[in-house]
């Protein structure tokens, strides 16, 4: 019984339409490192959150510490210690860090005996002595607005920490940060575990689960489907566990047929806000048949290469051509009918109208040809039927179909459809940033899969990414950035992951 | 000169406390453009009571001001209570709210006048006549040259709102009801996720800003307008919006836009007696706050920033 310090038996919960979670029975040892492991969707954060007090349990018991509870806000939950670090920040901007972490447990003090007054110093040394407990480095007169995302996590962190939880739950905590901040979360968690606090790990990156985690439970479509022992369990394992079939961690290709050149750049330079040059006269060619990724640590000037090509930013310098055309000074419509396709690096903000239903947004980029619209009325039929098409062609999955508000759906799906829509465009180039961000393991296989078809059906494609291991994965041809210049263009098999990680440091030069 | 400073403090320092609870209801997050109904509002019930009262104990209505001003403060309250609900518990868009609300206190306003002068003084009029309060002179400190003025014929409200405000700061920057109330205009869903109530929150702050407005407007009804009719809805409460915008919802910054416009009218008044013009050119002079308000926007709009989550609905449900 008191094997356990958090107990779930039997959990069911139903949202309109779904089970999220289905007789699910966890237990939680104290001081380990737990991990839930599923795709999105498969029920993990619905999970975490009737333990937070978000939502109640339609069946089933929680025990925290061997006695039954029903945690019904979120401030219960503080009182038996829970705490959860949410995985889309909920902090006041313009308040510094200790007026964030003390909001609604304000130390109060007095001013000549009458007056009551919030305690700002004191909670200041208070929190100081906590971040350095933990390792979290933080300055607590520091204002939100002035930090970085892995900063603002920290304070999420000593959030939970002041109110004196002894139950933390983790949600999607890497989602957001570069390689190195995820490697001080990680340390930041061991130390956490280490000093007796129990951890709870929602996430679906299973490197992180392997490094961290002593137990994994994986969920998947609400279903507990095993709970696993990290150490002796393989990565492999775990993936195939999680999305119910195996997977390939490398996409199969067949070699590269390149034909006729698509894109050409010629000495681009691109200049941001203030002036600065961001791109240094780059020049490359993209052929048919070919997938160009260009690597780099994120910020060296890649987005705005691809920002270029696609006319979102002005180039200052240089020339774009496409099929031999000029396009440097084209609009951005002018652009998209010669041929260019393009997944943006911010889905919700520049891919999609998140309002918006799921017919129309995939009809988006084509509304004013026909037979979408005749002389500037809108055909809806056609919209629903191009919808329904798109869906069955490309795996597009949703609550209600065509009528899907595109703001519920998760973020692989929402990716997919954007992928959908910009194919169906038949543009001899397809520009893909960032394709894999944000999204599970059975989407990413989906989408490098979707890249490969499209590069062997003859498109030129451009790919920017932060992950190597994707660009080792699909490319053909590599071309490094540092600091807004092209170090090194080669084909990808002549490239180690190591030569390609040096030239991305700007280690390495020719 | 001082004609200048002492009806420009008595009219910069009502608009003053309007201004912050403008500022309340607005760091809260709830838009509020009835301050302008709250005062007038809040005025009505005050000036009625010293009418009635006074008639019914014999005093003079002159001598009512403090009870005025005390029913004044909870009409005022009273009265917000209707953009309270309509903007929190029924999430209606507060702009609208704000300007159903000065409409309909101007119109419900001058029918209650005349109802209740016809029913108790029995003559149809649409005025509660008032007079205006007593005021003070401090001997010593008025015979400082130019700063004299300051302490020459002061009401005793001016005094009142400044305790008020000071009270108001204090309580807006050092209480941890101050804390939570700025921080739900700013991210309404930290102060939930921290196991506050944000409607309750709200609800007090626009609830203050009814107070503090109705303050204000017996303020005005018992200084420069004299009596209570629908001369006091001459778009005050908007003025104290716009010294709360430039002043970026602050209240010392607040407190200089106030000063300004209370010294750029009454020397607008000043300069049209002084040149002698016909009663109809004093009106244009009248518009010189307004004309500055429009300046002033010019050079302001830029730096301004206003409360993150300002007029935005904010509901539990929603991530």
């Amino acid at each position: 019984m008191s094997e356990y310090i958090v107990e779930m038996k039997h959990i069911t919960k139903r949202f309109p339409g779904i089970v999220a979670n289905d007789d699910v029975s966890i237990g939680i040892k104290k001081g380990e490192i737990f991990a839930l492991l599923g795709e999105n969707g498969a029920g993990k954060s619905t999970l975490m959150s009737m333990l937070s007090g978000m939502y109640e349990p339609d069946e089933g018991e929680i025990y925290i510490r061997g006695e039954k509870v029903q945690i019904s806000s979120p401030n219960h939950a503080a009182n038996l210690n829970i705490g959860m670090v949410h995985q889309h920040f909920k902090l006041v901007e313009d308040y510094t860090i200790t007026e964030n972490i003390i909001l609604g447990i304000e130390p109060i003090k007095k001013f000549a005996g009458l007056f009551p007054y919030v305690g700002i110093r004191g909670a200041n040394r208070k929190i100081e002595e906590l971040s350095k407990k933990f390792g979290l480095e933080v300055d607590p007169t520091k204002k939100i607005a002035d930090l970085t995302v892995s900063m603002q996590q920290r304070v999420e962190i000593l959030k939970v920490l002041y109110r004196e939880a002894e139950i933390l739950i983790f949600d999607e905590p890497t989602a957001v940060l570069t390689p190195q901040e995820i490697d001080f979360l990680l340390a930041i968690i061991e130390g956490l575990r280490n000093s007796g606090k129990t951890i709870i790990l929602i996430t679906h990156k299973l490197e992180e689960i392997k490094r961290v985690a002593d137990r994994c439970a994986v969920l998947n479509k609400g279903k507990l489907i095993d709970v696993l022992d990290v150490e002796t369990t393989s990565v492999n394992l775990m993936a195939q566990l999680m999305v119910g079939r195996e997977v390939n961690f490398e996409s199969e290709k067949t070699p590269a047929q390149f034909k006729e050149e698509v894109l050409k750049v010629e000495q681009l330079t691109v200049k941001n806000e203030d002036g600065f040059e961001v791109v240094k006269d780059v020049s490359f060619t993209i052929h048919s048949g070919e997938i160009f990724a260009i690597a780099g640590v994120a910020d060296n000037g890649q987005v705005e290469i691809a920002d270029a090509i696609a006319g979102l930013i002005k180039a200052s310098g240089g020339k774009i051509f496409l099929n031999g055309q000029d396009i440097t000074n084209d609009s951005i419509r002018n652009r998209t009918e010669s041929g260019i396709s393009y997944i943006p690096e911010d889905r919700q903000k520049f891919g999609l109208f998140l309002d918006f239903d799921l017919s129309t947004n995939l009809g988006s980029k084509q509304y004013y040809k026909k037979p979408f619209s005749n002389k500037g009325i809108l055909n809806k039929q056609e919209f629903d039927q191009f919808g329904t098409q798109l869906i069955e062609k490309y795996d597009i999955r949703s609550g209600q179909g065509i009528k899907t508000q595109v703001r519920s759906m998760s973020g692989g799906n929402q990716q997919k459809a954007i992928i959908a829509r910009e194919i169906e465009l038949q543009s001899p180039l397809m520009i893909f940033v960032q394709p894999t961000r944000g999204v599970d393991i059975g989407a990413i296989e989906n989408i490098h899969r979707m890249m490969i078809e499209q590069r062997d059906q003859g498109k030129a494609i451009l790919l920017v990414s932060l992950e190597l291991d994707e660009i080792m994965n699909v490319a053909d041809t590599i071309g490094v950035i540092y600091n807004g210049q092209l170090q090194k263009v080669a084909s990808s098999d002549s490239l180690t992951t190591n030569e390609v990680g040096e030239y991305m440091m700007g280690a390495k030069h020719e | 000169m001082d004609t200048i400073i002492i009806d420009g403090l008595s009219f910069a320092l009502p608009l003053f406390i309007m201004a912050i609870g403008g500022i309340y209801s607005e760091k809260s997050g709830i838009t509020n453009l009835a301050l302008e109904g709250f005062q007038g509002f809040g005025a009505f019930i005050g000036a009625m009571s010293a009418v009635l009262i006074a008639n019914a104990s014999g005093a003079a209505v002159e001598n009512m001001f403090y009870v005025a001003l005390i029913f004044a403060m909870i009409g005022g309250m009273g009265f917000s209570v209707i953009h309270a609900v309509l903007s929190i518990k029924f999430k209606a868009n507060q702009v609208i709210s704000g300007v159903v609300i000065n409409i309909l206190a101007l119109a419900l306003t001058t029918f209650l006048t005349t109802q209740i002068n016809a029913l108790v003084f029995g003559a149809a009029s649409d005025k509660f006549r008032l007079g205006v309060s007593e005021r003070f002179t401090i001997d010593g400190l008025a015979n400082i040259p130019v700063i004299g003025a300051v302490f020459t014929d002061v009401y005793p409200f001016e005094v009142i709102i400044i305790v008020i405000a000071i009270f108001a700061w204090y309580v807006l920057y050092k209480t941890k009801f101050g804390l939570r109330l700025r921080a739900s205009g700013e991210n309404p869903q930290s102060v939930d996720a921290a196991g506050v109530n944000v409607y309750k929150i709200r609800f007090s702050a626009v609830l203050i800003s009814g107070m503090l407005s109705g303050l204000a407007g017996m303020c005005f009804a018992y200084s420069i307008s004299a009596q209570f009719s629908s001369g006091i809805y001459m778009g005050y409460g908007f003025l104290a919006i716009a010294a709360l915008i430039f002043g970026n919802w602050r209240i010392l910054p607040t407190l200089a836009a106030c000063l300004l416009f209370g010294f750029a009218k009454s020397g607008g008044m000043y300069i049209a007696q002084a040149m002698a013009l016909p009663s109809s050119f004093t009106d244009l002079f009248m518009i010189l706050p307004y004309v500055l308000t429009l300046l002033l926007l010019i050079f302001f709009s830029k730096t301004n920033r206003a409360p993150r989550a300002l007029g935005e609905i904010y509901d539990k449900g929603k991530r």
